[in-house]
């Protein structure tokens, strides 16, 4: 195995690092010189990791021009190189990579939105899931509810960012036109993503006491645990209609 | 062409004719308006999802039409372990889709946990032979079903080759019971960027074997004078591309052929065009046989 071992650790070099100089030697040049063959495996490769970061960010890629995402995507792929044959987990770690980039410039707001993309497409193509039972919660004591664990949806994400980065991402996804001016210091963005049963994934902006009742029980926590965290933050916290908004929008699916 | 509602599932083998790449901006137009071609082949990768849209419309496509999956990253002929998180997508894909047929490529696109996600090209030596090989009995094993291998297109060659691609691909199939899906369009590509005789690999494939062929369009681009074709998928099929499928339709009789277009797609008619021009092709030379 030593030979063939050898000799795809040094096309991968070639591939993915740029060096093309000992994986040459490997390879019959027949007219073209060996690099230029190469080269084509270089450009492919690159273009299949790009097309699969435009899918996830389009937003992004909006937002920084065609030269600059190119750029950061490359860089992000010397630094996070493909793990998988499955090339729709390549943009994870993404938004982390931006956030290194620009955490402490005034494009700060770059990995927030980066990081709603990535969310979008967790929540898009997560495991599908019924609705809630509300006979099934009738049957329960009363006395009992307090210790139920309610189960948020498969596709459920909540998302906090220091920017307003649902408007961001609305205005530079959809129209081909010139996107809206978003205020930065509009505030914090807190939100709930979810794929109803049948349909798109919709977005639903949170106070700060439904973030926390939701991280509850994001976190398995019971019932009570979960009201108590969001009473918290706001005495007037209505645990039914937060549970009725959640359960309408399939969000909480479930419960045990 | 298509299948009915009530049949498409129930078929057992794959009709020899045309069917065409199912992309993801079609999906909405296969459903709401059902092209007249026999069968939709998809990725395999873009439906490892857990759920969501694309995976409940290919259910829904399944129902009307025969499907085959074919995969890009399983890294066949890589010496890293195969990749059991890949291996249980792709059955679960299977089973969920019942595809008539499954297949991957002769390649490779990974080592030291690390993917260039394109099929990079294998040496042809004896040991690759045999490493390839018995990779493709595990996927087979965890699947429980006969894969199809298909070639594919080549800008290099490695200096440590002795055995010619065709013949390596024949003794893949020998040794390892797959299938073969047999790209005409990377017959020809890679004929012409190393100089080899693209009749004399179809004549060197085993009839038996072959179970489904491709058809795409290329591009040429010219490296210090020397033409070197690219495996785009980005055009139509060319003249030389048909006559070759002529001539393997000749040898091998009429086989379940695909339309493959995956850059610059072009609207649903194009490619429904297309594959009406392979069936004609195979109507012909079935007729001339008989």
């Amino acid at each position: 195995m030593r030979a063939l071992r050898e000799l795809q650790f040094e096309f991968m070099s070639a591939v993915l690092g740029g060096d093309l100089e000992r994986a040459a030697g490997s390879i019959i040049a027949n007219g073209v010189d060996a690099r230029r063959r190469i080269a084509v495996y270089i450009h492919n490769a690159e273009a299949n990791f790009l097309q699969s970061l435009r899918l996830c960010f389009p937003a992004v890629q909006r937002l920084v021009g065609e030269e600059y995402f190119r750029y950061c995507v490359g860089r992000y792929r010397d630094r996070r190189p493909s793990p998988s044959g499955d090339l729709q987990h390549a943009g994870a770690a993404f938004p982390g990579y931006l956030a290194e980039l620009h955490g402490e410039d005034e494009f700060r707001y770059l990995s927030d939105v980066a990081r709603l993309e990535w969310l979008y497409h967790e929540a898009e193509t997560a495991a599908p899931h019924g609705r809630f039972d509300v006979e099934r919660l009738a049957s329960v004591p009363p006395c009992q509810h307090d210790r139920l664990r309610l189960r948020l949806s498969p596709s459920a994400r909540l998302f906090a960012a220091e920017f307003p980065a649902l408007d961001i991402w609305a205005a530079n996804v959809g129209s081909a036109g010139e996107p809206e001016l978003i205020d930065l210091a509009k505030g914090p963005d807190r939100l709930l993503l979810a794929r109803p049963t049948h349909g798109q994934v919709e977005f639903h902006r949170l106070s700060i006491a439904e973030g926390a009742f939701l991280q509850q029980l994001q976190a398995e926590a019971e019932l009570a645990t979960a009201i108590a965290a969001a009473t918290a933050k706001a005495p007037e916290f209505d645990a039914g209609v937060t549970l009725r908004r959640f359960v309408a929008a399939d969000a909480i699916v479930d419960f045990a | 062409m298509h299948e009915s509602v009530q049949s498409s599932r129930k078929r057992t083998s794959m009709p020899a004719a045309a069917g065409i790449g199912l992309r993801a901006q079609h999906h909405a137009e296969v459903l709401s308006n059902p092209p007249a071609v026999a069968w939709f082949e998809a990725h395999s990768e873009n439906f490892f999802a857990a759920g969501g849209g694309p995976i409940d419309q290919l259910e829904r496509i399944r129902e009307r039409y025969p499907l085959s999956l074919h995969g890009v990253g399983l890294s066949l002929g890589s010496t890293d372990p195969l990749d059991g998180v890949h291996l249980k997508n792709l059955r679960r894909a299977v089973s969920r889709f019942e595809p008539l047929l499954v297949s991957e490529h002769l390649s490779w696109s990974s080592v030291g946990g690390r993917f260039a996600n394109d099929l990079l090209p294998l040496p042809y030596t004896e040991e690759a032979l045999q490493h390839v090989s018995a990779r493709i009995r595990i996927v087979q094993d965890f699947l429980e079903r006969q894969i199809l291998i298909e070639n594919v297109s080549s800008y290099l060659e490695f200096a440590c080759s002795n055995i010619p691609e065709w013949d390596f691909l024949a003794a893949v199939a020998a040794e390892s019971g797959c299938g073969i899906l047999l790209d005409i369009n990377n017959i020809f590509v890679s004929a012409n960027n190393h100089g080899f005789d693209a009749l004399e690999y179809l004549s060197a494939m085993p009839r038996s074997r072959v179970q489904e062929l491709h058809l795409a369009g290329h591009t040429q681009i010219v490296a210090r004078g020397r033409e070197l074709l690219i495996d785009t998928h980005d055009a139509p099929v060319c003249p030389a591309v048909w006559s070759l499928y002529r001539e393997a339709l000749g040898l091998f009789g009429p086989l379940p052929t695909l339309i493959e277009w995956d850059a610059d797609i072009p609207a649903l008619p194009v490619l429904v065009g297309e594959a009406d021009r392979a069936n004609a092709i195979i109507a012909s030379v079935h007729a001339r046989a008989a």
